[in-house]
Formats: C-alpha cells, structure tokens, sequence
C-alpha cells in the first residue's frame, strides 16, 4: 500500500496509515526524495502513529530517508512512535540516532518551525 | 460446596509453591523413600487403621498442654477440621498412594496450621508425640518379630519426615506470603509520575530498583509522557542508594525511548556513590542529560520549555482555605 504524500505549506507530511511491506519502504523513500526536490520543502514529517511494530529495516530505511532529505534540503521528524513501539526498538538497539523525533504531528510541525526560525537567525 | 473450595485453595498453593509431580518424586527420594518400603508400610496398616482415632488424641492432647496452640485449641471449628484431617493424615499415612492428592491434603493441614499461628517447632513436638504412640503401637503389634517391626516402622518414619517437610515449607511460604504482598504493594505505590508544569514531568524515583521494578517505572514513564503530551522529563533519583549495571542499563533504554516518543529526559540526584559505581562499571552514560540536583533539574527543563521563573516584589501571603 502506497503511502500518501501530503504537501501542507513548505512541509511534506507521510502519513503511514497500515503496516508497510519492504516494498512500500523503499517505495517511500523514493518518493520522499523526488517530492522534496519539487516542492522545494524545508521540512518532512513521516508520521508513524498507526504502527504496531518498528523493525531493523524500517528503521534503517526510516534514517536513509532522513539524510536523503538533509541533503535535497529538508529536515526529516518521525512522529509518534508508541510506547512499546519505543521500548521494543531501544531493547532491540534500534534507536534512531540522528533523527529528530516528535510525541505527534502537531509536535512535529512546531520543531520544523523552531529549526526554521533558528535558521533565519543564524542567516542574519 | 465448601469442601470444594478446601481442595482448590490446596491446590492452588500446589501450583504457588511449584509442587509438580516432579518436585513430590524428588521429595520422595530426599527421605530414602524406595519400593521396598511398601510392603513394610503395608504391614503396619491394620494396627494403625485400627488405631487412628487414638493416635489422632495423642497429638492434640500434646498440643492441648501448651501455651503456643491456644489459638487452635480455642476455636471448635478450626479444631473440629484440624482433628478430622489429622485422622484423615494417619490413615492416608498407610495406604501406600504419596502422590498428588496426598501433598494436597498435606497442604490443607499446614495451611491451617498457618492460620492458627501454630509454629513448626509446636507442630513438630506434637507430631514427635504421635509417632512414638504409633511406634509403640507397632512393637507391640509385632513384638514376636522385632526386627521387622522395626524397619516397618522406619519405613513410615520416611513418610513422616516427608509430611514434616512439606509443612515446614507451607508455614514459611504462608510466612513469606505477607512479605511478598508488602512488596507488591512498595512497587505499585512507589512510581508515581508526576506533572509540575504544562509539558514538564517529575518522576521521582525511592527506593531500591530491581528489573520488575525498572519495568513498570518504564511502562508509567512512556505511557504518561503520551498522556501529558510531555516534552521534558526530570527522572530524580536522589533516593536510589545503588544502581547496579542492569538497571543503569535499563534506565538508559527508557530515556533513549522517551527520545524516540520526542521527550527530552533529564536524569538529576546521582548521588557521589552512585555516579562513581556507575564510572566504575564503565557504563556508557553519555547519551544522559544529568545535572546535579533536582533543583538544577527543573530550572534546566523550565529553560528548555522557555520559561522564566521571576519573583515579584515582597511575594505574596499564602493562600489560607478558611481565614
């Protein structure tokens, strides 16, 4: 099941509605990288509220897309991973290092702004 | 129905003191007990059938001369079910079946001894009393032949000795019983998380933490920081007097989750033995925010929230419900 891409502003948000295939993954990605080069987004948010389980490759798929993104442009936050999602993935040493995290999409949306604004400052 | 609920309750302590099949042949092996015990045993069951309900006197009148079973002795009832299982106990003793069904009613006994606050030193004189009556019992049934008296009656000595390990084991797990529910109860009681501010957590942690321990303070954590839509915690651990390198670990796996939920921990209070067993251990806390003390904590929480905590002028009187 593909995963839809949602253009909101200069952000891009992936909401992952059902449990994904490799597949879907890879598919993703892909798909990430093209949208983010032709919307010219400064931020993604992959939004992970409706998975039950996190394994060693999604994560690893899930970092990919993140420098995929750092290096079209855009920041890349996971969103709400579940408490026994988190723990499973700490016990199994599949911390997403690197990667920004945030309790939910509002969350989320609220730290790409931070990171923007912080941006701006450093610009001046 | 009350006779049913009897047998559940000793079978549900079977299952608790992990009594299997197993345990009671193992039991069984402890004593010496063999097959060629048997039909020693087997010899001896007309003389105690015959005499059970005497045997049965001499063990409660034992105990009626002393002061530590005055509980049992002054409640008819309990006495009354004492007395029948006791009997029952004797002529179960004899009949050659030690298996499941035989620890069981072992059990229902002990458990009342339990109940009564009846010692196993109280127990163990009465039941020395009974079997030096059934032992005289036996010579002077088979007093033509002695020797084989004898070893039938050591035969059901081994029996005996296993009964008597059986109820020393059930008064102090019913002992234990009382200490194992104070636990349970510490541990519920004892993770308390805690919101001080809009998005700001404390969870303070008291006490000594074990691996169940460390878990539920896990679950309680994430599950609040989902709740309170958190985005810092404070984990104080200023009365934790030791952190061995399973729960530093485990600790550190929860704030790494809390990462991953988009919550910020910060760990406060190692104390200075705590933080120098942890270096120590070479356990790798570099992934840890930690500061100080908790006061330290929060002001570093309130800065990450961006508040600013200012003192107005002179303050204010406290608020009083009544005046």
């Amino acid at each position: 099941m593909a995963v839809p891409l949602l253009k909101q502003g200069d952000v891009l948000i992936a909401s992952i509605q059902a449990a994904l295939t490799d597949q879907d993954l890879v598919q993703l990605r892909e798909d990430i990288a093209d949208r983010v080069g032709r919307f010219r987004s400064r931020g993604v948010v992959i939004d992970v509220t409706s998975l039950d389980v996190l394994d060693s490759f999604a994560t690893r798929t899930l970092r990919s897309i993140a420098y995929t993104a750092k290096l079209r442009g855009a920041n890349t936050v996971v969103v709400g991973i579940q408490p026994d999602v988190a723990f499973a993935m700490v016990q199994l040493g599949l911390a997403l290092e690197g990667i920004a995290t945030a309790l939910d999409l509002e969350e989320g949306l609220a730290h790409l702004d931070a990171l923007a604004t912080e941006g701006r400052h450093r610009a001046r | 129905m009350a006779e049913h609920t009897q047998q559940a309750t000793s079978q549900v302590l079977l299952r608790e003191m992990g009594i299997s099949d197993a345990a009671i042949e193992r039991r069984l092996t402890i004593v010496g007990f063999e097959p060629a015990d048997l039909p020693r045993i087997a010899a001896l069951k007309g003389v105690v059938v015959a005499h059970a309900s005497e045997c049965m006197e001499v063990f409660f009148t034992h105990l009626s001369k002393l002061d530590e079973a005055k509980v049992l002795l002054s409640s008819p009832a309990l006495l009354d079910k004492a007395r029948r299982l006791k009997r029952d106990h004797l002529l179960a003793m004899v009949q050659g079946d030690y298996g499941a069904r035989y620890v069981e009613q072992r059990l229902e006994l002990g458990a009342l001894y339990a109940k009564v606050g009846l010692d196993a030193r109280v127990f163990l004189g009465a039941f020395h009393a009974l079997l030096k009556h059934v032992g005289s019992l036996v010579m002077k049934e088979l007093e033509r032949t002695p020797i084989a008296g004898f070893e039938s009656f050591m035969s059901l000595t081994k029996i005996a000795f296993f009964d008597i390990s059986l109820i020393v084991d059930i008064l102090v797990f019913e002992r234990e019983r009382i200490i194992r529910q104070q636990q349970e109860a510490i541990r519920e009681l004892s993770t308390p998380v805690l919101q001080i501010r809009e998005r700001l957590l404390l969870l303070p942690i008291i006490g000594v933490i074990d691996t169940h321990r460390a878990r539920l303070i896990t679950e309680s954590l994430l599950r609040s920081v989902r709740a309170n839509r958190a985005k810092v915690v404070v984990m104080d651990v200023t009365g934790v007097a030791t952190i061995d390198s399973r729960v530093a670990n485990h600790i550190l796996q929860t704030v790494l989750a809390a990462r991953l939920m988009g919550a910020h921990v910060i760990v406060t209070g190692l104390s200075a033995e705590v933080a120098q067993s942890l270096v120590a251990l070479g356990i790798e806390l570099s992934k840890l925010d930690t500061v100080g003390d908790l006061q330290g904590g929060l002001e570093e929480a309130e800065r990450i929230l961006g508040y600013r905590v200012i003192a107005t002028e002179g303050g204010a009187p406290p608020a009083l419900g009544a005046t």
